[in-house]
């Protein structure tokens, strides 16, 4: 009895994200409704222009970028820099690029979920500890760690390499993900769990079916996150990736300044639309999980 | 089953203690995975700096192989005795904060709306941020610094087309370093914003809608619902943002410094960030990079002290 | 028991990490270095062997490489790779590279204001043994001693460039002035052509490259040596003469803004797309920009602008000195070049730098108007105008101190800061100490 109405209340939650369920029920939109409606319009547009001007320059010339006033539709314009900027080395950087983030991120999410699981729901000798030094590693700047990343990487002889990289990778990813699943892990109260075991459940199978769903929407803000860290980090994979390189050091390449050739920011700005594609892509994918990770969850109950 | 639940200590939701005499290495075995990448990959590094922050490193020590001496604390003393430090510490710090909040306040308020728009344009506004933080940071401040350009800037472009208003070719990046900074400040936080709005929207996804709506009838306005039912669900998350907010916003180096590549190079543009590498790294002094980072950290933990000594305390208890 | 086990866990992770520190850092820094094998040339040592060269930036063009390419592999048989290097990342990578035996550049270009640091740490190797092969006293002076510690050679000139005037004839003849024959002429010149829209001198008020040229020209330096150290010169009257000079232009002459260094010269003197009048009468920029300056002719296929020099309206001059028909001395760009101390290759290294070195290499540089090393090939540049302005300037030129700690001056920014603060109005005695004491606390490594 306690079970149904422990998991009823769960399913509530769960299929209930927001008031919006509410405006659907009533059917009319208020005033307030169409005026916040324009508000959020103009933030996309206010956060989206520099996106835009992105990739409106990537289809301008060199000469029509530098000129006085800006041309703010890419009328008359080509994909020719496109074309110019899809070499060979940008598909090697792209694989490059693909492995040392999919592995970075796949590892950091389980390490890092598992060990928010440990810090909210175990007490163990050295959970202060371990947590205060998940803090306090994010807190060092890393402007002069370089050097020392190098000579450890070159003295494991993992240097160019993409286990390598992704070593540091998730080192660098894992406390903040640790830190950003914890806060969602707190969020979702342990008796709801506890509840579902009452009820016959093992603790394994009311984790999986219960508060799992619950933190559907963390897992992907923290995967996210990780992987636009991967994705877009540059310094370490500089130092590191001499000559296995990631797509930000690709991309590096086009900015290059050179007495006899001057930058070519039409092909700067279509490299880099190039290399902001598969997050976005990734987004897509993953904004249906989310989506469908609560929708599953009332379903089922 | 009801005897595991009578046998079961009193202790807050968040934990559940194991029994005194049966030692649990489930947690052990939780966090091994994390440990060990950590040790791996963080390990040596931070060791390393600890140490060079004790010593004289320069270019002979790292290019000439010599080994470097111990100079304890000489280092450290140089950096309180560095009245530039303190300059660009206080600086930074201030730039952090400000940045920080004003941050997480829009991010917030970002995720709200969210949550009373119409689905459509909530997708809209997501993709929008998205793609904002999506953009790699070289083609974010590639733009960003057009934008501002003093010969070709859309910004310079608009404002000159405003009947009266006639700013010529403003320097917005190069007059001073106030302004310097409030252009960086825009662009931080259009960075970070998506971010912050993700995490409270994720979390306001917890709310409970029932909740919510119980209380609408019982005549709470939208202040009261946000105060005693959403903000309580969000507050671990704010928390969160906000910290990390603050601890990167007082590290960033990459907007700065191309700001700077692309402007005025003095020390009264620099950070915190940009600082510690003109010293420590472009300016072949390792020692002394080393010991500012140790300070840096200190600086930080002091900064969030609150926070630390709130969670050390909610922890232990 | 717990609490121990939980201790004893900590404490050996730190020595664990502490321990590995250690190893590691005896492994990766403290290698005694290969035995540097004969000191001359070892051509049978060098059969075979691959080797990487580090060219900075696209200053060395395609032709020169493969000609390397092709030589070594004739000389030796091994495979010479070439890798470029951005400016901006180079110093990270070279401080890291260089120690590393496993992953070092064999031979790497090094700019000439990095030399005098990397030498003095130990990072060449000496190459005094093969000086006089390579061309001895021909080999231009001054690049020669920001690569020399106690008179042994480490770093050796590669290529050298030179910065003079541009100006636009047009201008300069409509407002009845003509070329310039001393510093002074030019100086009041420039400022009597300068108006709201245009300046009449454009330099950017934190341009030092260009700005410490009116320095040298009244005789001052930037650092000299007192013995055995370095000191910082700006307080030297002599200095401080060319220093308010600078100032004084900057304010009457240049319109640009007191944050701005020495990026893109050449768009200030071109008349845009559309014809508009330029931003300045006159530039002065370094030899390379003449490709960029001229008459708008269309967008050639990459989308960028085609600029053809009109000798009706654009004219060059190298920046008179003091006196009149001397040049001043400029402050000269250029790289060295040198072998890694670290290589394990050190033979197959020195052949390529006598493949560099040789005659037709050499006149294959001036060729593509970069300096040669050598300056008995200085004729090879040409005769035109551009080469003739190049070769008066260079001959002249200066290089910054040759002091151990000069990179880090130049990686803080130090100078920018300086100048920029002048332009601004400081007063410039007491600035010039104030700076004085900033370099002298690192200029000596």
């Amino acid at each position: 009895m306690t079970a149904m109405v422990a998991e009823r209340s769960a399913e509530r939650t769960r299929e209930t994200p927001a008031p919006a369920a509410s405006t659907r029920r009533r059917r009319r939109f208020r005033p307030a409704v169409w005026l916040l409606s324009a508000l959020a319009l103009v933030l996309a547009v206010a956060w989206a222009f520099p996106v835009y001007w992105m990739v409106n320059s990537s289809m301008l010339s060199s000469v029509t970028l530098e000129a006085a006033t800006p041309t703010f539709f890419p009328v008359g314009g080509s994909l020719k820099n496109f074309e110019r900027v899809l070499t060979p080395s940008f598909f090697t950087a792209l694989g490059v690029s693909v492995a040392v983030t999919l592995l970075s991120v796949a590892v950091c999410l389980v390490f890092a979920f598992l060990a928010s699981i440990a810090i909210s729901r175990f007490r163990f000798r050295g959970r202060v500890s371990f947590i205060v030094t998940i803090l306090l590693i994010q807190m060092l700047p890393a402007e002069g760690l370089f050097i020392a990343q190098y000579k450890m990487m070159s003295a494991l002889g993992l240097l160019s390499n993409v286990v390598g990289l992704s070593i540091l990778y998730v080192a660098a990813v894992v406390p903040f993900t640790i830190w950003m699943l914890r806060g969602f892990v707190v969020g979702v109260p342990a008796e709801l769990e506890e509840a579902a075991m009452l009820d016959g459940l093992s603790r394994t199978q009311a984790f999986l079916r219960i508060t799992l769903p619950l933190l559907a929407p963390g897992l992907v803000a923290s995967g996210v996150f990780a992987f636009l860290q991967c994705w877009n980090e540059f310094t370490v994979a500089l130092v590191i990736m001499e000559n296995n390189r990631t797509l930000p050091l690709w991309l590096r390449g086009f900015v290059q300044q050179s007495a006899t050739q001057a930058i070519d920011w039409g092909q700067v700005m279509a490299a880099s639309a190039i290399v902001a594609i598969p997050v976005i892509v990734f987004f897509v994918i993953v904004q249906g999980r989310m989506t469908s990770g609560l929708v599953s969850g009332a379903v089922k109950g | 089953m009801t005897t595991t639940v009578a046998s079961r200590p009193v202790s807050p939701p968040a934990g559940r203690t194991p029994q005194p005499r049966r030692r649990n290495w489930a947690p052990y075995l939780l966090i091994l995975g994390a440990a060990v990448v950590l040790l791996l990959g963080m390990g040596y590094p931070v060791v390393w700096q600890i140490v060079t922050s004790f010593q004289k490193y320069g270019a002979l020590q790292q290019l000439g192989g010599k080994a470097p001496d111990f100079v304890w604390f000489d280092n450290y003393i140089a950096i309180v005795h560095n009245g530039t430090f303190w300059a660009v510490t206080v600086r930074s710090v201030v730039f952090c904060v400000v940045t920080a909040a004003i941050t997480v306040v829009v991010g917030v308020l970002m995720a709200l709306l969210m949550t009373k728009v119409p689905a459509v344009v909530r997708f809209v506004l997501q993709i929008a941020l998205l793609l904002a933080w999506a953009m790699p940071v070289i083609a974010a401040m590639t733009v960003w610094i057009w934008l501002f350009d003093r010969r070709r800037g859309v910004v310079n472009y608009l404002l000159n087309l405003i009947p009266g208003v006639d700013v010529g070719q403003f320097n917005w990046i190069g007059t001073t370093p106030e302004l310097f900074f409030t252009v960086a400040g825009i662009i931080i936080v259009w960075m970070s914003v998506p971010f912050v709005a993700f995490s409270a929207y994720a979390g306001l996804t917890q709310v409970s809608g029932e909740v919510l709506e119980a209380s609408q009838l019982d005549g709470a306005g939208a202040w009261q619902r946000f105060r005693y039912v959403m903000f309580p669900v969000l507050k671990p998350v704010i928390a969160i943002v906000l910290l990390l907010n603050l601890i990167w916003d007082l590290r960033v180096f990459a907007q700065i410094t191309l700001l700077q590549d692309a402007g005025p190079k003095s020390t009264d543009y620099d950070l915190l960030g940009t600082y510690i590498y003109k010293t420590g790294v472009a300016g072949f002094d390792y020692g002394a990079g080393a010991a500012m980072s140790i300070f840096v950290l200190a600086i930080t933990i002091a900064l969030s002290w609150f926070y630390v000594r709130s969670l050390i305390k909610e922890e232990t208890s | 028991m717990i609490r121990n086990r939980k201790r004893g866990i900590a404490l050996s992770a730190v020595a664990g990490a502490s321990v590995l520190a250690v190893v590691l850092a005896g492994c990766a820094g403290g290698d005694t270095s290969p035995d540097a094998g004969p000191a001359g040339f070892d051509p049978e040592g060098a059969k075979g062997q691959d080797i990487t060269f580090w060219v900075m930036g696209g200053d060395t063009p395609e032709e020169a490489r493969q000609y390397l390419i092709d030589q070594y592999e004739e000389a030796t048989g091994g495979t010479l790779t070439i890798q470029q290097q951005d400016w901006t990342d180079a110093l990270t990578k070279l401080t890291n590279q260089l120690p590393d035996a496993k992953n070092t550049p064999d031979v790497t270009e090094i700019g000439n204001t990095w030399s005098p640091t990397f030498t003095t740490a130990g990072a060449f190797s000496d190459l005094s043994p093969i000086y006089e092969d390579l061309g001895g006293d021909k080999l231009l002076n001054s690049f020669v001693e920001v690569g020399e510690v106690d008179g042994k050679q480490y770093a050796l000139p590669y290529y050298f460039g030179s910065r003079y005037v541009t100006y636009r004839k047009d201008i300069w003849s409509a407002a009845g002035l003509e070329v310039p024959q001393t510093l002074e002429e030019f100086n009041s010149a420039v400022a009597s052509l300068r108006t709201d829209a245009q300046s009449g001198f454009y330099i950017g008020g934190q341009d030092w490259r260009n700005g410490v040229s009116w320095v040298f020209a009244n005789g001052g330096e930037l650092a000299e040596k007192d013995g055995d150290t370095w000191v910082s010169t700006l307080s030297d009257p002599q200095t401080i003469t060319g220093l308010e000079q600078f100032q004084a232009l900057f304010q009457d002459a240049s319109n640009a803004p007191s944050t701005e260094d020495d990026s893109t010269p050449w768009v200030n003197i071109n008349n845009d797309k559309d014809g508009a009048a330029p931003s300045a009468a006159t530039i002065i920029a370094p030899g390379w920009a003449h490709w960029s300056i001229g008459d708008y002719v269309g967008d050639d296929d990459k989308g960028n602008e085609k600029r053809e020099w009109n000798d009706e309206v654009f004219g060059v001059f190298p920046l008179p000195g003091t006196t009149a028909g001397e040049p001043a001395p400029v402050f000269a760009g250029g790289s060295n070049i040198a072998i890694s101390a670290k290589s394990t290759k050190q033979a197959g290294a020195k052949e390529l730098l006598r493949i560099i070195f040789s005659d037709e290499y050499q006149k294959l540089l001036a060729k593509n108007g970069l300096g040669p090393a050598n300056t008995d090939f200085v004729g090879e540049l040409g005769d035109d105008q551009f080469a003739k302005a190049l070769v008066d300037s260079a001959l002249n030129s200066k290089l910054t101190p040759a002091a151990p700690g000069w990179a880090a001056v130049e990686g803080q920014k130090i100078l920018e800061e300086f100048f920029g603060k002048i332009a601004e109005g400081g007063d410039v005695k007491a600035l010039a100490e104030e700076y004085d004491a900033k370099i002298d606390a690192i200029i000596n490594g």
